[in-house]
């Protein structure tokens, strides 16, 4: 589904630059279930943010359903993540002013989608989620776990292929973590692609592979055994073509 | 004190951090302070200020009602005007009043080292100075002894300001003589500074006992004559005694004087004379501020500008609140840093009251800088045409640029404080992340009231601007009935130069023959009523065959013209002919009328031919003037005023002829032909006095003063007031979208594109400016309607004006939305998300 080939990501830092992605080749089957891990700065978040094409400022080749998105123009790829990618965030990042209905349906709103049809779908969403009785509250109305609900909710309303969350229960305690856990193993089982990145080794459990990233590099793969860190960081990288 | 001057200092150097602010907040509240300084500096001379003399709370103006009969002289409303004898009367036979004096205006030319000046001249009576308790400033002022005896006392006090001007502030020029229209008078005195005349906005040169009148105003022998109404009269209370006291006491002498002027009277209705003595009654009105006919041209423009100012300042105030809340918004964490290293409520508050401090004392201080600029220009434009001392001083009050200052402190002393509640009680731990979901909704909902105010602000400013524009350009498109281009005028009093009435004709013959043998000269013509001057020279009528209706108004503008007028100022004749040469002295008398005058008593300019009509009214009049001929209508007081009906005369039949007002037509510019005529004029006779000069269209502009300032004022202000809700709104869109990078970053990691970013600000901001226009919209129709007055040819709610200024204001709003939207739209989610 995915293929990332030597992709690399800098920040500029005074005079200098600041590494947060380094050489990182990844090839991501559909239907799977991956946890992202590593200490604070690995680039956990980075890689997160290249997936869903949030970044455009990486080189290497990124490959996204056999389509070379590095290629792609920005808007492109905006259209290609609005179809296929959804997110969830470990702070909900719902709006505070719309409701939880309303909430569910933005992703949907930046469609094309039908007034009619919209409604249908945040209906099936709301019912999905067992939520219906809470779709007229606001966010502020709800618990820590409610709200990542909707977010995730909102994050898949729109059926999409590759579902995306950073730490999304690193807000919530055990009990919430573990109904969103659930969750998420459900909508694996029925189809969706996951990636998340986590520091919690609970959360990793629900997935089916685990990438381990040490100072932008990817040091582990449960799908890649021979990857070690000790081949990786002896060489400097190389020059990237610049992505459009 | 030593955390105080800390503070100070910080303020300055948060302020140098922040030039860009600081210069936005300083120049806006500079301009609210100056503009409002300088404007209520005007009105307050006008409007409101006292007589710089002493006892000035018992000083009373004399008005009466009633009907009046004879000849009237007045620059205001009728019932201020008494004659001689009636002041005579009042003065010697009440007792209600300690002093009262009679004061009329006039020119005259002064002759001093055969250098003919033309000037103002206020003719006194004797007791004048001394009832105003007045000082000389050199020499003596007038006695009563003065001014007793007709013609005995050729005597002249100088003002101020004309010693100065015009004798250097010599004292040698005491006791010396100077021609008065060629009478020799003796300087005895200097009027003391600041003092210009009992009657506010006058500024004489000289004072003239009243005694003098026939050489200060030649050939006027009325001074004996109740039924010639042409002075004024002020009169100073008795101590203790209270206006109304004054009235009553006063009361039963009109009557009385009323009565015995009545038997002079011949005919006149019951209804007349009913009106004349019984229903008549003096007023004794507030004299304080001096009676003054320009008051009541200056009042409705001044308060017009006054309140467009207000608005101004007002929208200063806001914009600086504004501006100051966004600040304070973006120092939230700095606030909360200070609090987390102990600082005190007090401290933290003082700091933001020394910053706006500041900022009030900056803006003031420009502010008072700019203020008696602001004040000259207004001063030129609205007097930059007159001639001598000027009624207005640019320099402003000391009292009210205080009070101006005092307003600005306290208005950025209040608005320092909204920021500073913000920080009242702070919640520490978001606050030091300075972050957010959305914007902090206290803080923006004021800003957002702010901008909403200042957008309706400036709709009611240009809405207002649009009507005065439009009046203007309305007035300007008024066809004045003759052809104002190419036409160059002046005036000429021969009396002056000392000519008597036996000379004056054949002077102007003399004029008329010289002015039609200069080079690039079309054609010339006179009279002693000039178009377009704010002036008439009205009188009875009576026509032949026509009845007149009771109490009907016959009154009609009477000018007497030179032969070529309708030919020189292009008036198309309607029927009959014009005047000739023949039309003189001894031949039969012969008028022409306007086509009003003779739609209104025949109904047809055809049917007017052949009528006898003649000056005056009553029973013993024969009218024995013919209708020659019937001339379009042309404006004649002002472009504003509607056409009144006129009877021409030739001034070759006038018994008298004295001022007259000469047109030039030209072939080329008008204004190049005023070198060649002025010394073709001074070859003629040296010591006549030529008065101002001016093309028609500056003799128009000079008519449109004050339409021309208020549209000038209102298009400035209301371009001012468009900047700075600007400047708000784009201070309140910033600081917004700032405050929701967050919910921008997160819509745009759900799909939102770029353009429904922009749509989502552009959304806001059209929301506020609609709820501003439609709250604005309903207070503009209210208060043009009480300046309905002052418009011409255009309704206070013309839908154009009304519909253009919503588009204005509308895209003021999208234009100042457009770099905060780019801006939103540029927002990178990723980096939005991360200030989680």
């Amino acid at each position: 589904m995915i293929q990332l080939k030597n992709i690399e990501r800098t920040y500029k830092s005074g005079a200098g630059q600041t590494w947060v992605l380094r050489r990182v080749n990844l090839e991501i089957q559909p239907g799977e279930f991956i946890t992202v891990m590593g200490p604070s700065g690995a680039g956990k978040s980075s890689l997160l943010n290249v997936l869903a094409f949030l970044d455009d400022q990486w080189t290497g080749e990124y490959w996204f359903r056999e389509q070379a998105a590095y290629t792609m123009k920005r808007k492109e790829r905006a259209e290609l993540a609005k179809k296929n990618i959804g997110m969830v965030f470990q702070s909900y990042h719902l709006l505070d002013d719309l409701t939880v209905m309303e909430n569910i349906d933005l992703p949907l709103s930046y469609k094309d989608i039908p007034r009619s049809e919209r409604q249908s779908l945040v209906a099936d969403t709301l019912d999905r989620f067992r939520i219906v009785a809470k779709k007229d509250l606001y966010p502020s109305q709800l618990s820590g776990g409610q709200q990542q609900l909707v977010g995730v909710a909102r994050g898949v309303i729109h059926k999409p292929a590759l579902l995306l969350a950073d730490e999304p229960t690193g807000n919530l305690h055990s009990e919430q973590a573990k109904e969103i856990m659930e969750l998420f193993r459900e909508l694996n089982q029925q189809g969706t692609t996951i990636v998340q990145v986590t520091h919690s080794e609970a959360n990793a459990a629900y997935g089916t592979r685990t990438i381990q990233m040490r100072d932008g590099w990817v040091v582990g793969d449960t799908a890649n055994p021979n990857l070690s860190p000790a081949n990786l960081t002896a060489t400097e990288p190389r020059d990237a073509a610049v992505n459009r | 004190m030593n955390g105080l001057l800390q503070d100070f200092r910080y303020a300055v150097r948060q302020l140098r951090k922040s030039p860009g602010f600081a210069a936005v907040a300083i120049i806006t509240l500079a301009l609210g302070i100056g503009a409002n300084t300088a404007i209520f500096s005007l009105l307050d001379q006008a409007l409101l200020r006292s007589l710089p003399v002493k006892d000035v709370d018992r000083l009373v103006i004399l008005n009466y009602s009633g009907s009046n009969t004879g000849r009237l002289q007045s620059r205001a409303d009728g019932h201020f005007y008494f004659s001689y004898p009636m002041y005579r009367d009042l003065h010697d036979r009440n007792s209600v009043f300690s002093g009262m004096i009679a004061t009329d205006f006039t020119q005259v030319g002064v002759q001093w080292h055969n250098q003919p000046d033309l000037v103002g001249a206020e003719l006194v009576s004797g007791n004048y100075f001394d009832v105003l308790g007045l000082q000389p400033a050199a020499g003596r002022l007038f006695v009563t002894a003065d001014d007793v005896v007709a013609d005995a006392n050729p005597v002249v006090v100088l003002s101020f300001s004309y010693w100065q001007r015009r004798f250097g502030s010599d004292p040698g020029i005491l006791n010396q003589s100077v021609l008065v229209n060629g009478h020799p008078f003796t300087v005895v005195g200097v009027a003391p500074p600041g003092f210009h005349s009992v009657v506010m906005g006058d500024t004489p040169d000289v004072f003239v006992p009243m005694m003098m009148k026939a050489e200060v105003i030649p050939g006027s022998m009325d001074l004996e004559d109740r039924r010639s109404s042409w002075l004024n009269i002020v009169g100073k209370l008795k101590p203790g005694l209270s206006r109304e006291q004054a009235e009553a006491g006063v009361g039963p002498l009109w009557s009385a004087i009323r009565s015995d002027e009545l038997k002079e009277i011949k005919g006149g209705s019951e209804n007349f004379r009913d009106r004349f003595v019984n229903k008549s009654q003096l007023f004794v009105l507030d004299g304080a501020r001096g009676f003054s006919p320009l008051r009541s041209d200056v009042q409705m423009p001044l308060l017009i500008v006054m309140g467009m100012v207000g608005l101004v300042a007002l929208m200063a105030c806001a914009n600086v609140g504004s501006l100051l809340l966004v600040r304070g918004a973006g120092r939230i964490r700095e606030m909360s840093v200070r609090y987390a290293l102990g600082a005190k409520q007090k401290r933290v508050i003082q700091q933001l009251l020394v910053e706006g401090l500041l900022l009030g004392l900056a803006g003031g201080l420009f502010g008072m800088l700019l203020a008696p600029r602001v004040s000259s220009v207004l001063i030129t434009m609205i007097w930059g045409g007159g001639t001598g001392d000027l009624p207005f001083s640019a320099k402003p009050d000391l009292r009210i640029m205080l009070f101006n200052c005092g307003l600005a402190l306290l208005a950025s002393l209040l608005f320092s404080l909204a920021p500073a509640l913000q920080f009242w009680r702070p919640d520490l731990a978001p606050a030091l992340k300075q972050q957010g979901m959305t914007a902090r909704s206290g803080p923006l909902r004021f800003r957002r009231i702010s901008v909403a105010v200042q957008i309706g602000l400036s709709l009611v400013l240009l809405v207002g601007a649009g009507l005065f524009v439009r009046t203007l350009h309305n007035l300007r498109s008024v066809n004045a009935g003759f052809a104002t281009d190419h036409l160059l005028t002046f005036g000429v009093d021969p009396r002056m130069a000392g000519y008597e009435p036996d000379r004056t004709f054949a002077l102007y013959q003399r004029m008329f023959e010289t002015l039609r043998g200069l080079p690039g000269v079309r054609a010339v013509a006179a009279t002693n009523d000039p178009e377009l001057a704010n002036d008439n020279e009205t009188g009875n009528v009576t026509i032949s065959g026509y009845a007149d209706k009771p109490d009907e108004n016959m009154q009609v503008e009477q000018p007497n013209v030179s032969v070529d007028y309708f030919s020189t100022m292009q008036m198309p004749l309607l029927a009959g002919r014009v005047f000739t040469d023949q039309d003189s002295a001894g031949s039969q008398k012969v008028a022409i009328v306007n086509e009003s005058f003779a739609r209104h008593y025949f109904g047809d300019p055809q049917q007017a031919l052949g009528h006898f009509v003649a000056n005056g009214g009553g029973k013993g009049v024969k009218p024995d003037i013919v209708i020659v001929g019937v001339v379009k209508d042309a404006k004649h007081v002002s472009l504003r005023e509607p056409v009144t009906r006129t009877v021409f005369f030739p001034y070759l039949q006038s018994p008298e002829l004295h001022a007259m007002t000469f047109y030039v037509r030209t072939w080329q510019q008008p204004e190049s032909a005023e070198s060649t005529i002025r010394r073709a004029m001074q070859t003629l006779d040296a010591n006549l006095v030529l008065d101002t000069f001016r093309t028609m269209d500056e003799q128009i502009d000079n008519n449109l003063t004050a339409e021309r300032v208020i549209a000038l004022l209102a298009s400035g202000f209301g371009v001012l007031a468009a900047l700075m809700a600007a400047v708000g709104l784009y201070g309140v869109l910033a600081y917004s979208t700032t405050q929701r990078t967050s919910e921008i970053g997160i819509r745009m990691a759900l799909g939102a594109t770029r353009g429904s970013v922009v749509r989502m600000v552009m959304f806001e901001v059209l929301w506020l400016a609609g709820i501003s226009i439609a709250i604005a919209l309903p207070v503009s129709l209210l208060l043009m309607s009480a300046v309905r007055s002052q418009l011409y040819g255009i309704s206070s709610s013309d839908p154009l004006t009304l519909g253009l200024t919503i588009v204005v204001v509308t895209l003021v709003a999208i234009a100042s939305a457009m770099l905060p939207a780019r801006r939103a739209s540029r927002v990178e989610p990723m980096k939005a998300l991360r200030y989680e």
